[in-house]
């Protein structure tokens, strides 16, 4: 269990560190006070208006998606490229045949996409 | 001789094929493609017995259970898609802009991937490849549940099913990252030789257990992880409840054998894991079957079930022998009962989804005089409620006898008398079905239509739950010998050489 003791005091230190600059600015600052103007959305500047949460288009959280799919095969394409000399020196050209694989599905998926239209904002 | 690995490989090019069919074709009616997709998976259960046996690796194990369980895919996914050529129309009521039959490209794709999944899974052997393959499966089902995006039961169901099913993977993929840490390896053959040889602290590794049980118990329905079913599978679907129903459980089941055997044979744990799942197997049975009594809408009543059916599974796991690290009798009673299971559920809700399309409803009272209306579908109906009811001659029967007989070798008497108990309450409400199809006037007296198609599904299926039943020995022979029980051996032994370790030969 020794081992896990910098992880302790890590967990410790940050406990103490939120608690204390709570208990500072409570202190110290005027936070603890509420009226009206405070617990408005902006304290300073044009009164807010409308809701806390209209209704996006569907396409952004179709765009966002997409946007991390694609993203995410970097993640997976770094360390592949790190590695990828070595590698096909020691055990043959299998591991570029595995990333062509990996790239070929990515790209049905594109294609997929933009023939759905989901790229298509007018729509 | 063809590498087992191509199986999978074929059958994710064929959902990608559709995908790509489904964003170019100009033509409005997709039925073709399931048409297709079924011809060529029917080809795939031929090809998967010129398997050659040594094509498999530390990843991916190729022996009697595995093909097995690919088989039980594949033909549980051809029974699907025929069921959603059925029930094309009633799905186009629920999408907005779609005239019957068109557009449904995804509807019938996705099926195919989770088939790619489920036969993954079966020849999983270790963590990370049964964890990627389960998700395959488990991220097209929200999809598929959530299809019918103008009901709001579906949408219901699907909000329900992402949710737990999510929660569930949580669960799981913490379980195995315990065992990872205490043993260093995802392997579980590699896990079975490090518990063997190296002193694993006991605890932790009870705690690993204990969470991975919770994730395989929500993929298996088993109580107290049973809440989601009944809504997901009435909102679903109907195709998608009997691929959920029988796919998945399915495939719990062959991962929670392949997963707990390198756990059994290790003192102070295999006997408190087996315990546990005893008690999770009374618990459903008394739950499912006793639940299931006072329902009135067929899917429901047939959801609670299953829970039931995963009651009886799960009596068989819980019986394996806790001091060899292999299956026996047991492992063949899974295995037998699965495939019973099988037959029945998709024969049930294959006649469901013809009665409902004509009937426009799935309560019971909609199945009221169907001998009238349709002998031959009351035929079929009548065969698989007596199946699941558990009468003699029929797969059911056969299946909880070799449960109950894999209980009494280990000792658990107690957890016979419950399931005694249960399957007579299964006959009341399964027995209700019968009484509304044969004793009850019907309320439309048209005549129902059935397509080709399903009209052989049908008849295959009841006559296979009576093969089941009446001569079930060539199967069990084909389980027993070089099959489920003598591979788990095998499985057990840790891999060669490093070299084994490598992926796909990369």
């Amino acid at each position: 269990m020794s081992e896990y003791f910098p992880i302790f005091l890590q967990v410790v230190v940050a406990i103490g560190f939120a608690a204390s600059a709570l208990l500072v600015s409570v202190v110290l600052g005027k936070a603890a006070k509420t009226n009206k103007a405070k617990d408005s959305a902006y304290e300073c500047g044009m009164p807010a208006e409308g809701g806390a949460q209209p209704r996006f288009s569907v396409k952004f959280y179709l765009v966002a998606m997409l946007f991390i799919l694609f993203d995410i095969e970097i993640v997976f394409m770094y360390p592949w490229a790190v590695v990828f000399r070595e590698h096909i020196a020691a055990h043959g050209p299998g591991i570029f045949w595995s990333m062509l694989s990996f790239a070929g599905v990515l790209t049905v998926g594109y294609v997929y996409a933009i023939m759905k239209g989901a790229l298509d904002w007018k729509s | 001789m063809i590498p087992s690995l191509s199986l999978e490989i074929t059958v994710l090019l064929l959902g990608i094929l559709m995908l790509l069919v489904e964003s170019f074709s100009r033509s409005d009616d997709k039925r073709g493609l399931a048409k297709m997709a079924i011809g060529i998976l029917s080809a795939l259960v031929g090809f998967s017995f010129f398997v050659d046996p040594a094509s498999g690796n530390a990843f991916y194990a190729v022996d009697a259970t595995a093909h097995f369980f690919k088989v039980l895919a594949l033909l549980t996914t051809i029974v699907v898609l025929i069921m959603s050529l059925e029930y094309s129309s009633v799905l186009a009521k629920y999408l907005p802009g779609v005239t019957p039959g068109a557009g449904l490209g995804e509807f019938y794709s996705l099926p195919v991937f989770t088939c790619a999944g489920l036969m993954f899974m079966a020849s999983a052997v270790d963590f990370l490849l049964i964890f990627v393959s389960l998700e395959l499966v488990t991220i097209s089902f929200y999809i598929l549940v959530a299809y019918m995006r103008r009901h709001t039961a579906s949408l219901e169901a699907g909000v329900k099913y992402l949710i737990l099913g999510a929660l569930s993977t949580g669960f799981l993929v913490y379980g195995i990252t315990w065992i990872f840490g205490l043993t260093g390896e995802t392997n579980l053959a590699a896990i079975q030789h490090a518990l063997a040889t190296k002193a694993v602290a006991t605890t932790p590794l009870l705690f690993g257990l204990m969470l991975l049980l919770t994730g395989l118990g929500f993929k298996v329905a088993a109580v107290p992880f049973q809440l989601w079913v009944p809504d997901v599978y009435q909102g679903a679907p109907t195709p998608i409840t009997a691929f959920l129903s029988v796919g998945s459980k399915a495939a719990g089941f062959v991962v929670l054998l392949r997963v707990l055997q390198p756990f059994l044979g290790v003192p102070g744990v295999g006997v408190k894991v087996l315990a546990v799942l005893a008690l999770m197997a009374a618990l459903t049975m008394l739950y499912g079957n006793l639940a299931a009594l006072p329902q009135d809408n067929f899917k429901r009543l047939l959801a609670y079930s299953s829970i039931g059916h995963a009651g009886y599974l799960l009596v068989a796991v819980a019986s394996v022998s806790d001091t060899k690290a292999t299956f026996g009798s047991a492992g063949v009673a899974v295995a037998f009962y699965l495939a019973g299971y099988l037959l029945m559920t998709l024969l049930s809700f294959l006649v469901l989804i013809v009665v409902a399309r004509h009937s426009r409803g799935d309560d019971i009272l909609h199945f009221n005089g169907l001998a009238k209306r349709s002998p031959f579908l009351a035929f079929a109906m009548l065969t698989a409620m007596l199946s699941l009811a558990g009468v003699p001659f029929t797969a059911g029967f056969y299946g909880k006898l070799l449960v109950f007989a894999a209980a009494v070798q280990a000792g658990k008497f107690w957890l016979v008398g419950i399931g005694i108990l249960t399957v007579a309450a299964g006959f009341y409400y399964y027995l209700r079905i019968v009484a509304a199809m044969y004793w009850q006037e019907p309320g439309d007296t048209t005549p129902i239509t059935i397509a080709p198609l399903t009209r052989t599904a049908i008849g295959a299926l009841t006559l296979a739950v009576f093969v089941f039943g009446i001569c079930p020995q060539p199967i069990l022979r084909q389980l027993k010998d070089g099959g489920v029980s003598a591979v788990q051996e095998n499985a057990g032994k840790p891999p060669q050489s490093a070299d084994g370790l490598r992926p796909w030969g990369v």
